[in-house]
């Protein structure tokens, strides 16, 4: 009954600040000196068809006016129109949605899990050789700017075990025979490999970090000496105990990250032209296509108050003691 | 296992601490004492005097920046020795412990009744429901219902808290128990009805106990013998009785006027003074400085233990005939 009612305030507390982020979207893409026309890199455009231009996309109209036009638009699904190709912007961001998201979620899983086995074992043989490899192992990655990874990626990781360092697919696959279906993943798959792992290295660095002072803690505490006194081997004590406490502060932490790094996956996505969000989102900047790059803009925004919502709903499976503060 | 002779037997133990720089901190400097079955000991002493390090030596739970030294017998095998993999199938079951501020003794995310569970399943003393029943009846026998059981920790009071800490060490039946000042954070009702408990339990259960405080008149209270540590070794040890009426350590004395009845009766007299620091060596007797009878040897002569009656031992210049006639 007291959890329903947490997750009630959480969902009430998310839904709120949808509706901030929605405002503030509106507000910022406003604030800008001039407007969206103004902007817009043509220079053949006669006065008439700006002044048309403006018209249908109702910035003509006073600014509360304008605000419910895009909150009654956004309700019904509706984005506006790319300036560019003046197709709807969702549909327009569907494919690089849909080339992003695998790509950044092999990356996450990949540093997550490598994370988080560098930072347990580290915590665990803490002050050895073990422990201080892995520390400026992760710390090193952590610093290392994210195109200078993924560059050192294409010039010494990509000829060695021959991976593409650009594009999502083999242009020439299925051109003079028909691919199979498998042979369609595995080319996906190999265009995805450096993005990925660059990413998940990128990553992995802070996840480390995080789980190891998170495990400090933890193995430091009353309830471990109990379960060694117990007599329990030291796996159980270190997962069972230990990583099972520390998992509260690591999962906030990680929830937070997650919702950059679909921006963060802006650079990977440049360095390995990879067509997903974060290239579409450099060409709209390039057009001024403002439309574009609001939807942008509101969908990451709303990434990140989902990662948290779902961290906070995590809170009530993982910890008894969130539901009664 | 051996029926007769000592439980548990501790000899010549002494534990350093590394610190930063390279220096050590010698915190347990070689104490020795015999556990019979069904006794019960009280080691007091200030705070910082080495208890703490003392059990946790005996348990075999010291920290990686601690090196003991010495011997720890349970039942006649020697835990040092035997290594991690002999001594862990007799933890719990054989020797179980109570921690200092035993508030946070449980992990915080799983259920009491899981945690009293846990090493009835490890040592295979029963499994399923019936290690349930089991756990639901330790509960009740520390005045706990068993209805209870499956609460989360926060949703217990620190009394509450601290009885469910006992009857988690009584889970697996173990012959020996260790309890680290099991009452310090509780308030003075509670630690009567805490103590109380645990003596009663004791007793019927037939454990044997080792009870840290730096309280002596509840050691009065509970113990059939007591050893009182100072400056990590022990400067008295002997039978309750004889260490109340006839102290034969200065220190001793002191700590029984320095310390309130059970009930908060009675002046706090504290002892002036602090205890010497342990990371450096001490010349002499390391009460000497604060000591109301010191006299010409006791800055610079180590003391050694000398029997003053039968089963009563102190660490004191002024038991040792030849030091007097000598000052
Ligand atoms: N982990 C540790 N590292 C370094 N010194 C310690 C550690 N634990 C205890 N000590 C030192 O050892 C001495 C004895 O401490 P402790 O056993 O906790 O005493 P008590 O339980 O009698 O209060 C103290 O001087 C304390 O500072
Ligand atoms: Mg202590």
């Amino acid at each position: 009954m007291r959890s329903a009612d947490y997750v009630i305030k959480r969902v009430l507390f998310a839904v709120v600040t949808v509706f901030v982020a929605v405002t503030l979207n509106f507000v910022l893409f406003r604030a800008v000196p001039g407007d969206a026309v103004s902007a817009l890199r043509c220079r053949a455009c006669t006065q008439q068809f700006k002044e048309a231009e403006r018209r249908e996309l109702g910035l003509d109209k006073p600014l509360v006016a304008q605000y419910w036009l895009y909150v009654e638009g956004l309700l019904h699904g509706n984005m506006g129109s790319s300036l560019r190709t003046e197709q709807p912007v969702l549909g327009e961001l569907w494919v690089p949605i849909a080339n992003t998201m695998p790509m950044v979620i092999l990356g996450t899983l990949f540093s997550i899990v490598i994370g988080i086995l560098v930072g347990v074992t580290s915590a665990w043989r803490r002050d050895t050789l073990l422990d201080k490899t892995g520390l400026y192992t992760a710390l090193g990655f952590y610093s290392m700017p994210t195109q200078w990874l993924g560059l050192l990626m294409v010039f010494f990781v990509a000829g060695a075990i021959h991976l593409p360092t650009s594009g999502i697919r083999d242009p020439t696959l299925g051109l003079l025979t028909h691919a199979s279906t498998w042979a369609v993943i595995v080319d996906r798959l190999r265009h995805m490999a450096l993005p990925s792992i660059t990413l998940g290295l990128s990553l992995y660095g802070e996840y480390a970090l995080i789980t190891r002072s998170a495990m400090l803690e933890t193995l430091g505490e009353d309830y471990v000496l109990t379960a060694r006194a117990k007599g329990l081997r030291n796996l159980p004590i270190v997962w069972a105990h230990g990583f099972r406490n520390a998992l509260l502060p690591i999962i906030t932490l990680v929830a937070l990250s997650l919702g950059t790094i679909i921006a963060g996956a802006i650079t990977v996505e440049y360095v390995f032209s990879y067509p997903g969000i974060g290239l579409a989102t450099v060409e709209a900047i390039d057009q001024r296509d403002w439309p574009v790059l609001q939807a942008i803009f509101l969908l990451l925004t709303l990434s990140v108050i989902v990662f948290n919502l779902v961290a906070d709903l995590l809170y009530v499976k993982l910890d008894p003691r969130v539901v009664d503060q | 296992m051996n029926g007769s002779g000592p439980l548990l037997e501790v000899q010549g133990l002494h534990v350093w601490f590394d610190l930063a720089g390279g220096r050590e901190l010698h915190a347990v400097q070689g104490i020795d004492f015999d556990l019979g079955p069904g006794e019960r000991m009280g080691l007091v002493g200030e705070s910082g005097c080495g208890k703490t390090t003392a059990i946790l030596a005996i348990m075999g739970l010291l920290p990686p920046s601690a090196s003991a030294a010495g011997h720890v017998l349970l039942n006649g095998m020697d835990m040092y020795e035997a290594g991690e993999d002999s001594v862990r199938p007799h933890r719990w079951r054989d020797i179980a412990m109570v921690f200092q501020g035993a508030m946070n003794a449980f992990n915080p995310v799983r259920r009491i009744v899981d945690q009293i569970v846990e090493p009835m399943e490890l040592h295979e003393i029963a499994e399923g429901r019936a290690a349930r029943v089991r756990a639901g009846d330790l509960l009740e026998l520390v005045g706990i219902s068993a209805r209870q059981a499956s609460r989360y920790p926060h949703e217990f009071s620190g009394g509450m808290r601290q009885r469910a800490a006992i009857a988690m060490a009584l889970a697996c039946g173990p012959k020996v128990l260790l309890a680290d000042e099991p009452t310090t954070a509780l308030d003075v009702m509670i630690q009567a009805q805490v103590l109380e408990l645990l003596t009663g339990l004791t007793r019927e259960l037939g454990l044997s106990l080792i009870l840290v405080t730096h309280d002596l008149p509840i050691v009065a209270q509970t113990c059939d013998r007591a050893a009182v540590m100072y400056a990590g070794k022990i400067v008295e040890s002997g039978p309750t009785e004889d260490l109340f009426h006839t102290p034969r350590h200065p220190y001793t004395r002191l700590l029984f006027s320095a310390t309130p009845d059970l009930y908060g009766r009675g002046e706090v007299i504290s002892i002036p003074g602090t205890p010497p620091r342990l990371d450096r060596e001490v010349l002499g007797c390391a009460f000497a400085p604060r000591c109301d009878m010191a006299f010409e040897p006791c800055p610079s002569v180590v003391p050694r233990t000398l029997p003053v009656a039968p089963g009563h031992g102190a660490r004191c210049h002024l038991n040792d005939p030849a030091m007097r006639s000598a000052s």
